[in-house]
């Protein structure tokens, strides 16, 4: 019997396994997702369903940058990712027409210059998203486009492994060790819901809006909201910005 | 489980549906051959503990090994039966010819060429199921580095196995997992809607909603549900008496 993969599976497991004895804050998926594939950093998003993306480890402060962009603008490849798309070879410099319009320039300033994404599933159930940066451009040989997927399948695995421990309604506190939750924007999102007179979606996508439109990303101005220096006002229509000339 | 196990854990439910024809007695002999790699040794097998007790042998590196895991199931005794029982290591061992712990396993074991055993218990949240037994052709010596290396292939392969045994439902999970980060998602919503609805902080506004779901007899993610969807209003929800909120 032809056994392939598991070569490279053990080798994924090895690096897990040290990156969890050196007790790496990381996390040892994404951390073993950047050095699998050898890029230069890594970042996975739990996404199960069509529910809100939530960070599931990075492998360094740009990695976790690049995620936090994409959930402000709701655009970028965990975004197409985690709808099944893979973007496999994306030079964000080189395109005179760029795939994301909002996403591509900011991606760069924060220092990628290739990105890459790849769906988290297991057959149709959908997971989330592993995604991959470069600082400089290139594309994935196809190995490492092959370990990629490799990778994106054992981060499957690894999600719904963490969350078999649960009893039953609530997550898993292994999974919730591994995540990192940002509760505050849904908090700022129902805040907002109350202060413009609307549904908690569309409060999602008016902090959304806002925290592009003043340049923060969006848990900056989650916080922001939460402890009341912005706010919206419904009868004018504006916002108060403390510290901010008026928008 | 620590947290280290854990991930090593999550690893795995391996390759079956990275690999057709996926077979837990494959992964656990290519375990076997990659410990006898890694630590330097002449032969590795994996015996495991049948729900009613027994031990079985399950894969091993090589024929004799597998002669030699047989012999210890028959005749109930050796490193192996030892080290499930007892659920702790052995190191280090050196066999001899008239062994007073292994009366028949040892001059087995050195007929068969061996000359030193460790072993190693397979446990899960402290439940031993197996045992994973490295033999050496020579007496020689696994230092701690070599011990932590062995231990960590022997997690991977109790949780392969463990895996294998309760196959998980792929869709069942995802659908708990979801649901499961929507009704955090709703509660959180729900303490940001009272919250600004009553002038209070984050944490009284989820003390409002705790208090209010006990009252009820009513869920907490429910109680959250209502309050997003506008069914129930921030104002109405009972105060906790401790503190109350405005």
């Amino acid at each position: 019997m032809v056994f392939v993969p598991s070569d490279r599976l053990i080798d994924i497991f090895a690096l897990m396994a040290r990156h969890e004895r050196q007790g790496a804050k990381e996390g040892s998926l994404s951390l073993a997702a950047a050095e699998i594939t050898n890029v230069t950093g890594a970042g996975i998003v739990l996404s199960p369903g069509d529910s809100q993306m939530t960070n599931f480890g990075t492998s360094n402060d740009v990695a976790t940058e690049l995620l936090e962009l994409e959930m402000t603008l709701r655009e970028g490849p965990y975004v197409d990712a985690c709808a099944g798309e893979v973007a496999e070879d994306v030079d964000l410099l080189s395109s005179s027409k760029p795939r994301w319009i909002l996403y591509t320039p900011s991606a760069i300033d924060i220092g990628a210059r290739a990105v890459f994404s790849f769906p988290v599933r297991i057959g149709s159930i959908r997971l989330g998203a592993l995604g991959l940066y470069r600082d400089e451009p290139g594309e994935l040989t196809y190995e490492q486009s092959s370990d990629a997927f490799l990778m994106a399948s054992v981060v499957a695995r690894a999600m719904l492994a963490l969350q078999s421990g649960s009893s039953g309604e609530d997550l898993s506190e292994e999974l919730e060790r591994e995540a990192t939750f940002d509760f505050t924007i849904h908090q700022a999102a129902g805040m907002l819901s109350v202060q413009a007179r609307m549904n908690v979606g569309d409060a999602l996508v008016l902090l959304r809006t806002h925290a592009f439109a003043t340049s923060r990303s969006i848990s900056a101005m989650a916080a922001r909201i939460i402890n009341r220096e912005t706010a919206y006002d419904e009868k004018s229509g504006t916002w108060y910005d403390e510290g901010d000339i008026a928008i | 489980m620590t947290r280290e196990s854990l991930v090593v854990s999550t690893l795995v439910e391996l390759a079956d549906n990275l690999v057709d024809n996926f077979d837990v007695i494959d992964v656990l002999t290519f375990l076997c051959d990659r410990c006898v790699q890694a630590v330097d040794m002449d032969a590795a097998g994996v015996m495991l503990e049948s729900p009613g007790g027994e031990l079985q042998y399950i894969a091993s590196s090589s024929d004799s090994m597998r002669v030699l895991e047989l012999f210890q199931i028959q005749t109930d005794e050796g490193p192996c039966i030892d080290s499930v029982r007892g659920s702790k290591a052995i190191i280090n061992r050196e066999l001899r010819e008239s062994d007073n712990r292994w009366p028949r396993f040892s001059p087995k074991a050195m007929e068969l060429g061996f000359q030193s055993v460790h072993c190693l218990p397979m446990r899960l949240r402290g439940k031993s199921i197996g045992a994973l037994n490295l033999f050496r052709a020579d007496v020689g010596y696994l230092s701690d580095e070599d011990v932590l290396v062995v231990q960590g292939l022997a997690d991977v392969a109790t949780i392969a196995i463990l895996q294998h045994r309760s196959l998980l439902d792929a869709s069942t999970l995802n659908g708990q997992l979801s649901q499961a980060l929507n009704s955090r998602i709703i509660i959180e919503q729900a303490k940001g809607i009272i919250a600004e609805s009553l002038k209070c902080d984050m944490d009284q506004a989820f003390a409002r909603l705790r208090t209010h779901a006990r009252n009820h007899n009513l869920g907490l993610t429910d109680v959250a549900r209502g309050v997003v969807a506008g069914s129930i209003r921030s104002a109405d929800l009972d105060a906790p008496r401790a503190r109350i909120v405005k």
